[in-house]
């Protein structure tokens, strides 16, 4: 199982993948707003996506925002 | 090169000089992960046969060596001064003698005006000398400092380094840890089990990761001995080699064709859209080997050396791959040191601008980000040469003022044609200023988007700076290089760092 986390603290502005899609290490799976940046949270292994979080959702850093297995 | 004739002699005085070196010059097998002796380890950093060691006949009150390899040799034709921790004689404990002949090698480092090379693997104090111990480790990096006002100092850490010889590391330009050999702690692990209760293994408490990627105490992993000096060789060869002198230049290479190529189309028109900086460095910069310092260590910003026309630069990068590109505590922190290291030994910095501002919120304030942000406005203000300054993409409010701007000392400053540069971007500028006219329009989704449009192109475009002199001009992608090329020549960059006093 790997954890696809939030590198830094911002809202989830659109989740890319939706619950139980699979996906490759290295997939867009949501895309969080900080700053007026569109900060992209990729998935790290292959597998099947569980999401953690709703978009509009704030998240800090280290958040799980989906995990992968 | 001395060379040592260990050969038995005839007469009595030539075989007891031939004893005694044998004993001082036989090989003790490292133990655990370690791959050389202290000696070879010296050797093998400066150019081959180069290295003369000094005083190799002290030894301590127990006739053992002084527990450290001192001496001098060339890297690539320059002097370079080593002191290398002798594991072999009380685990590398740093005794008074020892203390006393590292000392030795700093003093003749900062009257000749060579960078020193500490390659350490020490216990820490020597218990057995008690206070003389301690008294020599202060004096040590007391000259730790006093070195820092003339010569270039890199720390080598190859093998576990406690307590005072975690110190003098801290006191050096720049650190280099060997992965899964060299550590650095106060405390090893079994007064931090006594103390807090942890069960923290020596690589947990100050492994090369650790100090890499979270805590930022060193400043480059390698996966073993032979990387580590020519690590140390390949950022010996971007410095000068003491306050003043001049600048290694190295034959001119245009810069990567297919990056150059590339270089009008990597930053995205979309201001919220990252990308890799690191695209926008290898367009502009000669094509040839870079060296990022701390590329684990709060990558948000980029840190690195390189050339440009053949000359050494530091370059200062925001990163918006990472984290957007933000200033925090800790990038501010990466970005002041490196900053103030460049403009101590009068290395021109380019600064490459994108960012979305200091990253606000509880957890940055209670870090000091406040304290941190303002260590880079001053390393910038003291940096004693050429800084250079390219906006590529935005620049807004502190953050703007943060990384190179002309106020702060930019000899020169330039912003790419699609730049913004102001005190807040649009979003947030356009919900501040019109707040009520937002509140009673019929489609405040529309209205905000008219208005935020009139302000990039009113308020945040470069040719408000340019028309004011703050920006040198607004220039093209493509014409990038050459801006920085003729301006390094107009500071009369090539006479080193006198040329700028």
């Amino acid at each position: 199982m790997h954890a696809a986390r939030a590198e830094i603290v911002g809202n989830v502005w659109r989740l890319v993948a939706k619950e139980g899609d699979r996906v490759d290490a290295g997939d867009l799976v949501a895309v969080l707003e900080t700053m007026k940046m569109e900060i992209p949270v990729v998935a790290g292994a292959p597998g099947t996506v569980r999401l953690r979080v709703r978009e509009g959702e704030i998240v800090q850093e280290g958040d799980v925002i989906a995990e992968i297995g | 090169m001395t060379t040592i004739n260990t050969e038995t002699a005839t007469s009595d005085h030539r075989a007891r000089l031939a004893r005694r070196r044998q004993e001082r010059f036989r090989r003790v097998e490292p133990r655990g992960r370690r791959e050389f002796t202290a000696r070879e380890r010296a050797e093998m950093l400066v150019d081959a046969g180069s290295f003369v060691e000094m005083t190799p006949m002290r030894v301590d009150s127990d006739g053992k060596g002084a527990g450290v390899v001192i001496g001098w040799g060339r890297v690539e034709g320059r002097g370079v001064v080593v002191a290398s921790h002798d594991a072999a004689v009380a685990s590398g404990a740093i005794g008074a003698v020892m203390a006393e002949t590292i000392q030795k090698a700093q003093r003749f480092a900062i009257d000749k005006g060579y960078p020193i090379v500490y390659i350490n693997d020490s216990g820490g104090a020597r218990i057995h000398d008690g206070i003389l111990a301690l008294h020599g480790c202060g004096e040590m990096f007391a000259l730790n400092v006093k070195a820092q006002k003339r010569v270039p100092q890199i720390s080598l850490i190859l093998g576990p380094c406690a307590g005072a010889a975690a110190y003098s590391p801290a006191l050096t330009d720049w650190t280099i840890m060997v992965r899964e050999q060299g550590q650095m702690f106060l405390t090893g692990p079994d007064i931090v089990k006594a103390t807090t209760g942890e069960d923290a293994s020596a690589e947990e408490i100050g492994g090369a990761q650790m100090h890499t990627e979270t805590s930022g105490v060193a400043h480059l992993e390698v996966t073993n001995e032979g990387e580590a000096f020519h690590a140390t060789r390949l950022l010996l060869s971007y410095l000068p080699s003491h306050v003043g002198g001049p600048m290694p230049l190295v034959a001119p290479r245009p810069p990567d064709p297919v990056a150059a190529e590339r270089l009008p189309y990597v930053v995205p028109d979309k201001a919220s859209v990252v990308f890799d900086m690191r695209e926008v460095v290898d367009g502009v910069l000669d094509a040839g080997p870079r060296l990022e310092l701390m590329p684990a260590h709060a990558p948000s910003v980029l840190t690195l050396f390189g050339h440009l026309d053949g000359r050494p630069v530091g370059v200062l990068a925001n990163q918006p791959a990472s984290r957007g590109g933000v200033l925090d505590a800790k990038s501010s922190v990466k970005a002041a040191r490196f900053i103030e290291f460049c403009g101590r030994f009068g290395l021109p910095v380019v600064t490459f601008v994108d960012v979305p501002g200091f990253l606000p919120g509880t957890v940055e304030e209670s870090r000091g980000v406040i304290t941190h942000g303002a260590k880079l406005l001053k390393a910038y203000v003291e940096a004693e040469s050429p800084l250079l300054t390219v906006v590529v993409r935005k620049a807004y409010g502190g953050a703007y003022i943060a990384m190179g701007s002309r106020s702060l000392g930019a000899d020169y400053s330039w912003a790419w044609s699609g730049a913004e540069i102001a005190v807040m971007g649009p979003g947030g500028a356009v919900a501040l200023l019109h707040r009520r006219t937002l509140r009673d329009a019929a489609d405040p989704e529309a209205v905000r988007d008219e208005l935020a449009a009139e302000y990039r192109e009113n308020v945040a475009r470069p040719y408000v700076a340019a028309e004011a002199g703050i920006l040198d001009d607004v220039i093209l992608p493509e014409e990038t290089r050459d801006r920085l090329v003729d301006a390094m020549a107009t500071l009369g960059y090539e006479g080193g760092a006198d040329a700028r006093r």
